[in-house]
């Protein structure tokens, strides 16, 4: 059974609030696990072990801080790929002008790439990002071509560096289109988040938080 | 004032707009969405047929409608069920329908359509897929669906006052697009001309689904009576729309699509300013205008509704109408500027029903300065999406006190100003709206209240040392979704509902009305403040009747009761 990539994306949302991010990281989440779906990565296992991992950590946590010039790390010694890629993404234009930037420790790697690739699309410019062995340039097309998988699936990096190649992109590509797999477990977990979202169904609620009451008999 | 040296007229002040009580006013007009579809269907020559319908004596079995277009084909896929009457129910909590229905990409096989007999019967609690475009279901009107069959059964017409009474036979209570429950992503599809224009998909399965309906009542009639039955008379027929009940689920679509939203409000009131500012109008295109108000009168007469508030504004139509029509008798209204000149009467003289009704009234007479609008009401939301993060906190304060004034201008700790609650509710992920102080739902809130948020928003960013909109988020991530919202409502100036989503006075049907006038919705029935019962496609051709019949002009009735 295959899933719209709709589905991906709003049941990502859901979870990554359920979590503890924000509306608008967890909005942005969504269009990260889609992104990285339609890309033919695992973006929803991803997600699921990155949310079981930061569950209840503080964002205080979790944020970029500049240690130094150019370089972020956590306060609580990992950085969070939702968190980071939506702060780099929000510096699109530094990183066009040249200010690369490091980070230090980052859970999930693989999910900043959705964030790099807004980035790169938004100011025009072409990225390239590496942690240990790998190097992903993002240049506008879903065309990843890692050399080692296991590297851009690896649950911990001990440092990233996102580069600017210069190379100018070409305007918005369409939509990404196509289906996500998401094997039964991702699902669950991510479905269990996301139940923390919803209120508990009561009688009153039932009859008075749609405002029915009426006969549908008629 | 302006001069008349330059009589170009801006459209109007999305302030004035986007208050709920004037989106809870809207009316159908030529860039409804059904109108686009039928203006296609014929302009392309669309051919249809019926290649299966196996449904035996008690109504239950399964039909294929097929639409033939130019470059590809889509098929209408029905289950038709005999519904125990106490398993009808109108709410998104119902397991158990009369009908369920999808569209499908292409003609169905006979493996396709056993697969969707196992699935779409179920709705929620089935799984289609990409072949799939949508999900829907429908439930009898009782009252006529039984008066109907047995006047046709007994080879009589039914009363048209009868009919028009209710004015359909079943009614949808959810159409489903866009990847629900593993269909196609909306995304696949948007690049076919014939998808171009908003919620095509939807609106071809309910045009769809209404031919199936009016076949499925005299399949009944002629099965329960062969030898005496008669089929509906063409002209009857065609006053048969199919109905829909609509809860809360569709009001949230409206905040999460703000860029679609702007494309549509833009497009109807660039077709306005466009009218408004003709110099003067040719003798028959007056003629035309009067003829639509007498159209649209008559719609006024035969619009019921027992909801209180829907009863006050439907007296106050009324009189608009028949001040309207009085007044077209006293001007000229070939010169000088005369739509405007009628605008400006109308801004004083007509209720905020009225004045909508004569935003759509006026684009009547023009179809070449309105229809291609059409083409502009799609809108990809993600090309907006993105925070510029490099934009300084001053501008991002200066575009929150233009955008949010009336809500910066609130008293946020009064609780009639939040009083509600928007939530999901983990029975089918209904949304729902909730007592803030009474129940215990404000953990599940949803971010769906945009005035209160960026009233939040902007203490913070008053406070905040931070120079740019990166540093600001950095330190507040709770603000992140309205920041966006402020930033794609400056460059998009109808994208945000600017009025009070959680106020103790909110109508969640003014939402409903909104959506659904861009459909082509009439007959606006609110049965409560959050759910409302509405007409679609009523006297528009059908399937067959296409190329005889105009595909545009229906949605106002006759005034003959033939074609115009």
């Amino acid at each position: 059974m295959s899933w719209s990539l709709n589905e991906i994306e709003s049941l990502a949302r859901k979870a990554a609030r359920g979590a503890g991010l924000s509306w608008g990281l967890a909005e942005e989440a969504g269009k990260a696990t889609r992104w990285l779906t339609a890309a033919g990565l695992p973006g929803p296992e991803a997600l699921a072990d990155l949310l079981t991992r930061n569950d209840g950590a503080d964002y205080d946590m979790l944020c970029p801080v500049e240690a130094r010039e150019a370089h972020w790390s956590a306060k609580g010694g990992t950085l969070c790929p939702l968190v980071a890629g939506a702060a780099l993404c929000d510096r699109a234009e530094a990183l066009a002008a040249g200010d690369n930037m490091t980070l230090g420790q980052t859970a999930s790697p693989m999910l900043l790439l959705p964030y790099l690739a807004a980035a790169a699309q938004l100011a025009g410019r072409g990225l390239r990002v590496s942690w240990g062995e790998l190097t992903v340039t993002l240049a506008g097309d879903m065309h990843l071509q890692p050399a080692n998988a296991n590297a851009l699936h690896a649950p911990l990096a001990d440092s990233v560096r996102i580069e600017c190649t210069g190379t100018r992109l070409p305007d918005a590509p369409s939509p990404a289109k196509g289906r996500g797999q998401m094997p039964p477990d991702v699902q669950q977990r991510l479905n269990a988040f996301a139940q923390r979202t919803y209120a508990p169904a009561t009688e009153a609620s039932r009859l008075a938080g749609a405002g029915a009451g009426l006969t549908d008999n008629d | 004032m302006e001069q008349t040296q330059s009589k170009t007229i801006a459209p109007r002040d999305p302030d004035v707009v986007m208050q709920l009580s004037r989106l809870g006013s809207f009316h159908q007009s030529r860039l409804s969405f059904m109108r686009i579809l039928l203006r296609r269907l014929e302009a392309e020559a669309w051919t249809f047929d019926r290649p299966v319908f196996d449904i035996d004596a008690r109504g239950v079995g399964r039909a294929v409608y097929s639409a033939h277009g130019p470059e590809r084909s889509y098929s209408l896929v029905a289950f038709a069920n005999d519904l125990p009457p106490e398993k009808r129910s109108d709410r998104v909590i119902a397991t158990e329908w009369d009908a369920t229905f999808t569209l499908f990409d292409g003609i169905p096989t006979t493996a396709d359509l056993d697969r969707l007999q196992n699935n779409v019967p179920k709705q929620e609690a089935g799984r289609v897929s990409e072949r799939e475009l949508s999900l829907s279901r429908a439930n009898r009107s009782v009252r006529l669906w039984d008066y109907v069959v047995e006047k046709l059964a007994a080879g009589e017409q039914p009363d048209q006052t009868t009919v028009e009474k209710v004015g359909y036979l079943m009614r949808t209570t959810a159409v489903y697009g866009s990847g629900k429950f593993g269909a196609a992503d909306r995304e696949d599809t948007a690049d076919r001309p014939e998808f171009q224009a908003p919620f095509q998909i939807e609106m071809l399965s309910v045009f769809l689904t209404r031919a199936f309906v009016m076949d499925l009542v005299e399949h009944m009639a002629q099965s329960r009576a062969p030898d005496t039955a008669v089929p509906l008379d063409p002209n009857l027929r065609r006053r048969f729309g199919m109905g829909n009940s609509t809860g809360l689920g569709m009001a949230p679509f409206l905040l999460t699509h703000p860029a679609l939203l702007n494309s549509w409000i833009a497009a109807r009131e660039e077709a306005l300013a466009r009218i408004r500012g003709l110099p003067d109008a040719h003798p028959s295109e007056v003629d035309i205008f009067r003829s639509f108000a007498l159209r649209a009168r008559l719609h006024a007469q035969d619009w019921y509704s027992e909801h209180p508030v829907q009863i006050a504004k439907l007296d106050a139509l009324r009189a608009d109408t028949a001040a309207l029509l009085a007044h077209l008798d006293s001007v000229d209204l070939t010169a000088d500027y005369p739509w405007n000149r009628l605008w400006l009467w109308a801004e004083s003289a007509l209720s905020v029903e009225g004045q909508e009704l004569l935003a759509s009234l006026l684009l009547e007479p023009y179809p070449h300065l309105v229809d291609g609008l059409s083409s502009c009401m799609g809108a990809d939301e993600t090309t907006t999406w993105r925070i510029d993060g490099a934009m300084s906190t001053d501008r991002l304060r200066t575009l929150t006190e233009s955008i949010y004034r009336w809500a910066l201008d609130t008293d946020w700790t009064s609780p009639e100003a939040q009083a509600r609650v928007w939530y999901t509710s983990e029975e089918k992920l209904e949304p729902r709206l909730g007592d803030r102080f009474d129940e215990p739902v404000e953990p599940y809130e949803q971010p769906l209240c945009p005035g209160r948020d960026a009233a939040r928003m902007y203490v913070d960013l008053c406070a905040a040392s931070n120079t740019t909109v990166a540093g600001f988020l950095m330190h507040h991530p709770e603000h992140r979704h309205i920041v966006r919202r402020v930033q794609i409502t400056a460059r998009l100036p109808y994208a945000e509902i600017r009025d009070n989503t959680i106020a103790d006075t909110v109508m969640p049907i003014d939402m409903l009305r909104l959506k659904l006038s861009f459909f082509g919705a009439c007959h606006f029935d609110p049965r409560s403040d959050r759910w409302v019962r509405i007409n679609m496609y009523q006297h528009a051709p059908f399937p067959h009747e296409l190329g005889s019949r105009s595909g545009d002009d229906w949605a106002y009735p006759f005034l003959t009761g033939g074609a115009a």
